[in-house]
């Protein structure tokens, strides 16, 4: 019998023993669930118009709101909702105007077209007002200025929403294309929560074989290798399987919903992401798998788990810094360090600011590593299955395998 | 034929194995006895490849076991452990299958020897969901289910009840007389002197003791003696030369003597002391041996 025909019949008990569990489908169901809601959400609640009320003291305050209201407008689709509307109270005088102001009944006064009042400086909800206003009475100002210097005041708000400018890059990407980027954040973030959550299905599946003992009658009839190979695959189709679906409910439920604007992917964005995400699965799945030999319990494993997660951090802090600083000396490193470079690797690549020989290497050394750590892991896990109650040292795992 | 030659193991400072040498013929029963801490773990792990020996080897037929040819042996761990969640069927038709039995014969098979054990109306039950009992036989199903070869069982009996242990005999017994090789190691020396032709005895990680039970015993340097008497036992006693143990149960006094110590004079010597209710010489039961040989 073959190691792949053995060990497409351990993936396969895991597809089907593990993919019938009732945690699978809790957590798939959940997963879906809550990717629903973060697309969803945001929908309803984005949807809706701000209303905000302003107090009026004095003269010339309205056509400062009206441009306020104009230039929040300004960027809203035709047939859409406005996303501001703007009411004004008029005040008799300023005292009655704060009042209301401190009752919250207000959002902002305006006092001669000259001051604004707010409650406070720093919240969300104040600051957009405010900012609102100032460009509103800016825009009133140029108004002015441009009617007093004898010409037409019309079009100033189209103006000052505009991009006149044209872009373009060195790179050679398209100027509205930032949204590689986006899709580089996403892929990131998908990776990083692969690997945690994946991880520790592979970590917990190896240490419940030796809490339950039955890995002794396994490793009668299989090499430990064929067993966590088989494994990783198993629970790696089970991974990709919910993880596909998680990004299928995200699209449809952006497509029906039409919250945000998906970014046009092209097949190398695509291949990009598949490929790290392959590759990045697969470095920490060894990892785990071998971490879970060296114990026989489940309260222990996440203590072994830990160094693991530790690593998924810092590789995921290091692409956050390349996200910013593609060509920088820690995307640099992180490229070419094998633990790092699922998640710099494609961020870089995304932003295109990555050579070719760079990525090749990267590829590279990726694949040496996880066959490296594939015969080290394997070392270990063959060494600590068979060794139960506490905890097994690595360097004991180690030395016991081989002998 | 299993052939163990000259097994060394050692973990650090510990002595596992030390030159443990033992045989098994196809049809042939082995019961492979020692104390605790003895070895027999590590002996049977070796033949697994669980545990790789420091020195020695493990044949087949005169060849090396091949991950191979280890699919064609049965092996049952002491520590018992099976996947709870999985339905027994399941279980035993997936280790049919890594052992590499077709779909087909590896569910006909699970289904034959949960047929065996009563258990056909549990098939589609999680073994978790079984009593221990039960979860027994559908371990030593797991063994069984690709028709190996080769037996072999960690203390099988331990934990049995008596109806269990008899079920057990049973079918190491049926497949012994299908010409398979059948070793066990066990704590219950009764059973093991009725239900093995051989044995081989471990102590300190080497065999002190292997062959034909019946001729070990008639071989033996030893004899047991039983003697239950009215009178002055114990100054009868000794007079007897060659005593090695006695044990008293009351009035019967159990003793191991030399076998070359003559008893006709002293059951004289007993019926003179008084009224003689039992009297036995026979050679030394497995567990005398046992005892004679670890002790």
């Amino acid at each position: 019998m073959s190691s792949i025909a053995i060990m497409w019949q351990v993936a396969r008990r895991e597809v089907k023993e593990r993919g019938r569990s009732r945690a699978y489908l809790l957590t798939t169901v959940f997963t879906f669930l809550i990717v629903l809601a973060l697309v969803v959400v945001p929908g309803l609640i984005g949807g809706d118009t701000d209303e905000f009320t302003v107090g009026s003291v004095g003269e010339d305050n309205d056509a400062i709101v009206r441009s306020a209201e104009l230039l929040g407008n300004a960027l809203d689709e035709p047939d859409a909702e406005p996303s501001v509307a703007f009411e004004i109270e008029h005040f008799n005088d300023r005292t009655e105007a704060e009042a209301a102001l401190s009752e919250g009944e207000l959002d902002a006064v305006l006092v001669d077209g000259a001051s604004v009042i707010v409650e406070s400086v720093g919240g969300f909800g104040e600051s957009a007002v405010l900012s609102l206003l100032q460009r509103g009475a800016a825009s009133v100002e140029l108004e002015m200025i441009v009617s007093e210097s004898g010409q037409a005041a019309t079009d100033v708000i189209e103006v000052m929403t505009s991009d006149p400018l044209e872009t373009t890059t060195l790179s050679g990407q398209d100027a509205d294309d930032g949204s590689q980027g986006a899709v580089a954040y996403a892929g990131l973030l998908l990776l990083y929560m692969a690997v945690l959550l994946y991880g520790n299905w592979i970590l917990s599946g190896v240490t419940e074989e030796k809490s339950n003992r039955v890995v002794e009658v396994l490793l009668s009839s299989v090499k430990p290798w064929q067993l966590l190979a088989g494994k990783i695959v198993g629970i790696g189709l089970l991974a990709i399987t919910q993880f596909a679906g998680t990004i299928a409910v995200a699209v449809i439920a952006l497509r029906v919903t039409g919250t945000f604007e998906l970014p046009s992917l092209n097949f190398a964005t695509v291949a990009n992401l598949v490929v790290w995400f392959v590759l990045g699965f697969l470095l920490f799945a060894v990892m785990f798998g071998a971490a879970g030999s060296l114990v026989s319990r489940m309260e222990d494993a996440q203590n072994v788990a830990f160094p693991m997660s530790m690593i998924a951090v810092v590789g995921f802090f290091v692409s956050i810094a390349a996200l910013g600083d593609p060509d920088g000396l820690p995307a640099l490193i992180g490229t070419f360090v094998p633990l790092t470079a699922p998640f710099v690797v494609p961020v870089r690549a995304a932003l295109e600011a990555i050579p070719a020989w760079q990525y090749g290497a990267a590829v590279v050394l990726t694949v040496a590593a996880i066959f490296g750590l594939v015969l080290v892991a394997g070392r270990i896990y063959a060494g600590g299955l068979l060794r139960f109650g506490t905890r097994v040292k690595l360097r004991e795992a180690w030395r016991s395998a081989d002998t | 034929m299993l052939e163990l030659t000259n097994l060394h193991k050692r973990y650090g400072d510990v002595v596992a194995l030390a030159g443990c040498s033992f045989a098994v013929e196809p049809g042939r029963m082995l019961g492979f006895l020692g104390p605790n801490g003895a070895g027999k773990t590590t002996a049977m792990r070796t033949i697994f490849g669980l545990v790789t020996p420091d020195e020695g080897t493990v044949t087949w037929d005169r060849q090396p076991v091949t991950t191979e040819q280890r699919r064609r042996f049965g092996y049952m761990p002491e520590q018992r452990g099976l996947y709870p969640k999985m339905r027994s069927h399941d279980h035993l038709a997936y280790l049919g299958r890594l052992r590499g039995m077709s779909a087909r014969e590896a569910s006909v098979s699970a289904d034959s020897w949960l047929d065996r054990f009563g258990l056909a109306e549990r098939r589609t039950d999680p073994v978790e969901a079984l009593s221990h009992g039960n979860q027994q036989r559908v371990q030593l199903a797991a063994a069984l289910v690709h028709d190996p070869e080769l037996l072999v069982l960690d203390e099988p009996f331990s934990g049995l009840d008596p109806i269990a242990s008899e079920t057990m005999s049973d079918i190491l017994r049926e497949q012994t007389a299908m010409g398979k090789a059948v070793v066990f190691s066990s704590h219950q020396l009764d059973l093991v002197e009725d239900l093995c032709e051989e044995v081989a005895i471990i102590n300190m990680g080497g065999i002190v003791l292997e062959g034909n039970v019946r001729r070990l015993k008639d071989a033996a340097p030893i004899r047991h003696l039983e003697l239950e008497l009215d009178g002055d036992v114990d100054t009868l006693i000794d007079t007897l030369d060659g005593v090695r143990a006695v044990r008293s149960d009351g009035a019967r006094h159990t003793m191991i003597i030399d076998a070359a110590t003559d008893v006709r004079g002293f059951v004289a010597k007993a019926q003179d002391i008084g009224r003689l209710r039992h009297f036995s010489y026979t050679t030394p039961s497995l567990s005398d041996l046992f005892r004679e040989v670890v002790t």
